[in-house]
């Protein structure tokens, strides 16, 4: 799946049992492509040790204080990077 | 820190497990110990926040530059003859602050840092207690560093989650437009770079 | 499921000690951990997900416990155990 800067999209409820990027306090929230950064190895899958871990496209995305927090936290906004297989494309 | 043990002991401790590591590894094969030292001295060498001072005066200097740097932050640094990937590639992404917006970075996961062009992490950059508040509670994190912003100036908080490595560009001071770029280099500080001082 | 490293937006750390430590090194073990990971990375022994993923996987009391460079030497050790490069030390 692909996405571009200007993208709405939301992180999934990931809960894996091993090694990943998505920080658990940005799990299912919403937020916007804000820069697209290339592709590089999972590391969901590098961490297996194999040298040929598919590379998934990286996104900065940004999140509005009040998408992490809930709806009385007015700041940080928090922007991560964040693999595309940890995205899906919001409503 | 630990409970069963002060911090000389627990010092004195993993300074013993590494000589029975780096021993085991020589008698495997795998390492020599001789080389780690160079490692190291090659590490500080390179690493340095001078390297980010310098980037921060010449954006400062060259609007031009610093559009570069904020478009494809690696190819800008190269400009400089600054070696970010001297053993390994990084990706490098450098913010502004403008007087709207306030840059903080963390990585909450683990603590990556850009060593290249800040040296070696400061330990409050790598405690549980930053890692997990500036995320939540920028403002009061940076008020514990002593940097008190406008409430309207926005605060964005970037956590390094994947390869990417941020610097902040800190905003030109005031009264400095005589300053070389050496002065200006030695007016941002560490801490500015990282975004919890304003300069 | 979440792991100890995983602190963003976790509470009870209490204050930020903002004191600025200048050298990278504390002890002179600490610079040997450094350059033994950096050897071992270079080396392709282990990649830095493997590294990251050893040390997340750490009791999370002794995490909390340990120093930055403590933690280094713990996913040293449990990596080249793993893979059979070293016995138990």
């Amino acid at each position: 799946m692909r996405f571009d800067v200007g993208d709405r999209v939301r992180t999934q409820n990931r809960n894996s049992l091993g090694h990943t990027r998505l920080p658990a306090y940005l799990r299912g929230r919403d937020g916007e492509i804000v820069r697209r950064l290339g592709a590089f190895p999972l590391p969901d899958v590098r961490v297996s040790g194999s040298a040929d871990a598919p590379k998934e496209e990286l996104y900065t995305v940004r999140f509005a204080a009040a998408a992490v927090w809930g709806e009385t936290a007015q700041e940080p906004d928090v922007c991560a990077d964040l693999f595309a297989p940890y995205l899906e494309r919001a409503e | 820190m630990s409970v069963h043990a002060s911090d000389h002991e627990a010092s004195a401790a993993a300074s013993n497990r590494v000589k029975r590591l780096v021993a085991e590894l020589e008698r495997r094969g795998i390492l020599e110990e001789r080389v780690l030292d160079g490692i190291v001295e090659d590490f500080l060498l390179h690493a340095s926040p001078a390297n980010g001072k310098r980037v921060v005066a010449r954006a400062w200097l060259d609007a031009a530059f610093k559009k570069r740097l904020l478009d494809d932050a690696g190819a800008a640094v190269a400009e400089l003859g600054i070696d970010m990937s001297h053993w390994a590639p990084v990706e490098l992404r450098a913010v502004a602050n403008t007087p709207r917006q306030h840059n903080v970075i963390v990585c909450t996961l683990c603590s990556c840092y850009p060593i290249a062009l800040l040296g070696p992490s400061p330990a409050w950059y790598k405690s549980e207690a930053y890692r997990s508040r500036v995320v939540r509670d920028a403002r009061g994190v940076l008020a514990e560093f002593g940097l008190q912003l406008p409430p309207e100036t926005k605060i964005i908080v970037w956590d390094s989650t994947a390869e990417a490595r941020y610097i902040v560009v800190p905003q030109r001071p005031p009264g400095t437009e005589r300053l070389s770029e050496d002065h200006l280099a030695e007016l941002v500080t560490r801490n500015g770079l990282i975004g919890t001082a304003a300069v | 499921m979440t792991r100890i490293n995983d602190v963003g937006g976790m509470t009870g750390f209490g204050a930020i000690d903002v004191s600025d430590d200048a050298p990278g090194f504390h002890h002179e073990w600490e610079a040997r951990v450094f350059a033994i990971n950096r050897l071992l990375l270079q080396k392709g022994v282990y990649n830095l997900d493997e590294f990251r993923d050893a040390i997340e996987r750490m009791d999370p009391l002794d995490y909390l416990e340990a120093s930055y460079y403590e933690r280094w030497l713990h996913g040293i050790e449990t990596l080249l155990r793993a893979k059979g490069l070293i016995g138990a030390l």
